[in-house]
């Protein structure tokens, strides 16, 4: 199958700055894919040079099958909601009207709906609007555009919780209804967490992590206890992380841990805990430039 | 196609820099010249001349600069294509549309002028001697094309700006300046001016007419290159 997304060798080097670094990447289609990783990580220039907004310096992308830079065909089947949209001087209503007129598949039903969940303001313009409302704005466009390729950049910036909350619903039911392939970052990663079936994870440029997000779920435990104990039951695992505060300690030690590892650390007095995926990508995205290669085989 | 109407509808969805803010200047301005006309008439009912007309031509190169800094970076998250985008801008939007209707509303109300022996004071507001004299098709025309080259101005100057900001817009506008004066040192240098002179005396409008198409022309082109490396 093609991919719905496609990158090879992608590099994108600013002045003095590399902010892409030879990412690869395949992308299914039908699929929800988190792209997460720090500020300035690379998340945003891979969305825009997928989009085509924004140029390679090396490497290629395609999007469904044929490079998307100018490519009408493409373009036409995919939306970009930036969290740094510089909008026209419109009101909410003329923003979304005009949206409708570029997208084959655009729902009206579903964006009256939402417009009127969010709360919107139909007649104020889109610049005086806070920056919750303006992501709303473009999360409306983003799903009703029903566009095969749906990219959300940032799409919780400054909203509030009932929103945030409404957003994941309705990005799910309509992903049902309407499979598309959708790739979305976010900082708040525990709360997408769910939506995600795959994780991939950007840091310097790099992707440092690429998984299925079921494989993830258990791939590192928190092991806390006396620090004795502790460094009994880690020694020969590989460890990411360790802390220690007088005698206790904690350790986080990766790979899944099967019944012989849980009893021993239960006669160890241990206590166990399984990383969510947030602290999954603290750990990967977090760690010094040194050793990011070995932690993607998590 | 279609998505080249669409960009077109787009852009006139901000009636503010495409329909209003023309038009109000142009009344503004022609408020202004009539008020000052009427307290100082021409002497003995002479004709008075003023340049004010090309208040609506200044407007309309930021029109041509606002429907691309504005406007560009919301069309291309909507999928929409530097290509299509210029092209509906330039061709439908702008180009024709605008600069077709607002061509004919400069030329009927240089009509009405006409009509009402300069809106009583034999003030030629509408009627520019030499440009906008001839038979109202020639005006019609005239005003047309020169309305069409103020906008792919400014439109390439709104992609020089959101391509290399300030610092690129400063070096374009620079860039301009100096062929200017490269070309009037060739022409000095090559002893040419009397030729150049000769050819602008006996140039007709309609002549002239045809130069401007050309420059806009040339303009279009221009803003086309380089909106293709244009980034958001």
């Amino acid at each position: 199958m093609t991919p719905a997304i496609s990158a090879a060798g992608l590099t994108r080097r600013y002045r003095g700055q590399l902010a892409l670094d030879h990412v690869s990447l395949d992308i299914e289609p039908g699929s929800i894919t988190g792209l997460l990783g720090r500020n300035g990580a690379g998340k945003t220039t891979f969305m825009r040079i997928v989009a085509g907004h924004e140029f390679a310096s090396a490497g290629r992308v395609t999007v469904l099958g044929a490079s998307p830079v100018e490519n009408e065909t493409v373009l036409r089947q995919m939306v970009f909601v930036r969290e740094d949209q510089s909008y026209p001087d419109l009101r909410v209503r003329q923003v979304v009207q005009a949206a409708s007129w570029f997208y084959p598949n655009w729902s009206h039903d579903l964006a009256d709906a939402l417009l009127g969940e969010f709360n919107l303001p139909l007649n104020r313009k889109v610049k005086k609007l806070s920056r919750g409302m303006r992501s709303a704005v473009g999360n409306v466009i983003g799903l009703a555009a029903r566009a095969e390729v749906t990219l959300f950049d940032e799409p919780y910036a400054g909203l509030d919780p009932v929103s945030r909350q409404l957003f994941y619903d309705r990005l799910l039911a309509e992903y049902a209804e309407h499979p598309r392939t959708v790739l979305l970052s976010t900082h708040l990663i525990d709360e997408a967490a769910g939506l995600f079936e795959r994780v991939v994870v950007i840091d310097r440029g790099r992707i440092v992590l690429n998984t299925a997000a079921d494989d993830l779920r258990g791939a590192a435990t928190s092991v806390s206890g006396p620090a004795i104990a502790v460094a009994e039951f880690t020694a020969g695992r590989p460890v990411w992380d360790r802390r220690r505060i007088a005698t206790q300690e904690s350790a986080v030690v990766a790979g899944t841990l099967d019944e012989t590892d849980r009893a021993r650390a239960a006669a160890l007095h241990l206590h166990l805990e399984p990383l969510t995926l947030q602290q999954v990508v603290v750990q990967v995205a977090g760690a010094p430039a040194a050793s990011p290669q070995e932690r993607t085989s998590a | 196609m279609k998505t080249w109407l669409s960009v077109a509808r787009y852009q006139l969805t901000d009636r503010n820099v495409f329909v209003i803010q023309p038009w109000v200047v142009l009344a503004l301005d022609f408020l202004i010249i009539l008020v000052i006309v009427a307290q100082y008439p021409g002497r003995h009912g002479q004709a008075v001349y003023v340049g004010a007309l090309a208040g609506i031509y200044v407007v309309l190169i930021v029109t041509g600069a606002l429907s691309i800094a504005r406007q560009l970076p919301f069309a291309l998250a909507l999928g929409v294509s530097r290509r299509s985008f210029y092209a509906g801008t330039a061709l439908l939007a702008l180009a024709l549309a605008v600069a077709a209707v607002y061509g004919l509303g400069l030329t009927v109300l240089q009509l009405i002028e006409r009509g009402t022996g300069g809106w009583g004071l034999n003030l030629h507001f509408f009627r520019v001697p030499y440009l906008l004299a001839g038979p109202w098709y020639l005006s019609w025309l005239t005003s047309f094309v020169g309305l069409a080259l103020m906008l792919a101005w400014g439109m390439w100057f709104g992609i020089v700006y959101r391509r290399w900001n300030l610092a690129g817009l400063l070096s374009f506008i620079a860039v301009q300046v100096l062929a200017v004066v490269a070309v009037l040192l060739i022409i000095g240098g090559a002893h040419a001016w009397h030729g150049v002179s000769r050819f602008f005396t006996t140039l007709t409008i309609g002549g002239l007419t045809g130069l401007l198409a050309l420059l806009t022309v040339a303009l279009l082109a221009g803003g086309y290159a380089t909106v293709r490396r244009l980034t958001v």
